[in-house]
């Protein structure tokens, strides 16, 4: 009696499992307002101070996808990780007055490329969050532009709850991107593109014609 | 007996003491990890290097020793570099191991091994203050990053013994 009552109870507990594990693989996770997280910058990136004070506007940044985790029903971002990106830019320049208030007033025009945004593979024992991206720094008046590449990494510890998972993860990615962009905003690389394209104000430079394909960095963007 | 009692209670409130005290300031400004390179032959998959570095700069915050652990190719200020360190690496060695050896004879037989050559130098003068040289080893059925893992621990143990009665500014 006892045998076939446990193994009744076995059954019943196989048969949720296995329910439960139907319904995770047929269908593809969903953004729900449990599984998303809101990635933002805790504090703003301050950017290098240069040789003389400059201004900088934002162009243009690439679009990625918005699932960052797919296991355990997925973990989506809120936002595209463009407008994250464009939204941190703008807040890391304007917190050091480096943000000019339109296209016309900079002194180079950034154009940030994401290849890679949320997390890789990792050892399996902790989240691996990797922010790469590529930003196109243009000097409007002589049309002359730099490639600088910046990259963030961040590693965090797995958890077993999906609520901790997701703090995780959230923190993960948060990290790696501010990483990246303080790679960037505070990069010997941005230093170097900025002294090699900046012109002084007062010097009118020849408006040289730079093919509109040279602003395009080399390689091919992800997502 | 409440004499007794208050003594271990008293023992333990003094025992407790430091752990509220205020952590003691960093040794060095800055620490800058960089990515570290492979010699010819090592075959590790290319993401394996940024993992190291992740993983490697994970530790350096955690040892507490550094005001600021920068990115990569970070500018630091003319002041701070005499009080920085730069940490390089070189993969000189990698094994993949034998999941079989392993399975069949056991007692880290056929076991992934990694050599990794450290140089720490000071950043203003570009001086080595230590060269520490890691061996790990792990199971090849796992993951080759869990080396990463191992190796970013180890060079930090290193660097912890290495720094302990440095001054900052020589």
């Amino acid at each position: 009696m006892v045998s076939r009552v446990i193994l009744g109870f076995g059954t019943v507990a196989l048969l949720a499992l296995s329910a439960e594990t139907t319904v995770a693989f047929a269908d593809e996770p969903k953004p729900t307002p449990d599984n998303t997280i809101h990635v933002e910058l805790t504090e703003p990136v301050k950017p290098q101070a240069f040789a003389r004070p400059l201004k900088f506007s934002l162009t243009d940044v690439t679009a990625q996808p918005m699932l960052v985790y797919k296991p355990r029903n997925g973990i989506f971002l809120d936002r595209t990780p463009v407008e994250i990106t464009r939204e941190a830019f703008s807040n890391c320049l304007k917190s050091a007055d480096m943000l000019a208030p339109d296209r016309e007033s900079a002194d180079f025009l950034l154009t940030v490329y994401l290849f890679r945004f949320g997390l890789t593979d990792s050892s399996g024992m902790d989240f691996f969050g990797k922010v790469e991206l590529a930003v196109v720094v243009k000097n409007p008046k002589t049309g002359k532009s730099q490639q600088v590449s910046a990259a963030g990494t961040s590693i965090s510890g797995v958890a077993l709850r999906k609520k901790n998972i997701q703090k995780h993860v959230l923190e993960d990615i948060n990290n790696a991107f501010g990483d990246a962009l303080r790679n960037f905003l505070r990069g010997q690389n941005l230093r170097d593109a900025i002294t090699a394209l900046d012109v002084p104000p007062d010097t009118k430079a020849p408006a040289t014609t730079t093919p509109p394909g040279s602003d395009k960095p080399i390689g091919t963007p992800i997502g | 007996m409440q004499f007794i009692r208050m003594t271990m209670v008293v023992a333990f409130v003094v025992a407790a003491l430091p752990g509220f005290a205020k952590d003691k300031e960093a040794q060095f400004k800055s620490v800058e990890a960089k990515h570290f390179e492979r010699a010819e032959g090592v075959e590790l998959s290319p993401e394996f290097t940024d993992y190291l570095y992740a993983e490697l700069r994970a530790e350096l915050t955690k040892a507490k020793l550094f005001g600021q652990v920068l990115g990569e190719g970070e500018v630091v200020d003319a002041a701070d570099a005499p009080s920085s360190i730069i940490i390089e690496g070189n993969i000189t060695e990698y094994k993949k191991g034998s999941v079989a050896k392993d399975a069949l004879i056991g007692f880290t037989a056929g076991w992934r091994s990694m050599k990794v050559d450290t140089t720490i130098k000071r950043r203003s003068d570009q001086s080595v203050v230590a060269s520490p040289q890691i061996h790990v080893r792990a199971s090849p059925r796992w993951k080759d990053k869990v080396l990463a893992k191992e190796a970013a621990h180890q060079i930090v143990n290193e660097l912890k013994k290495a720094l302990k009665d440095k001054d900052p500014a020589k």
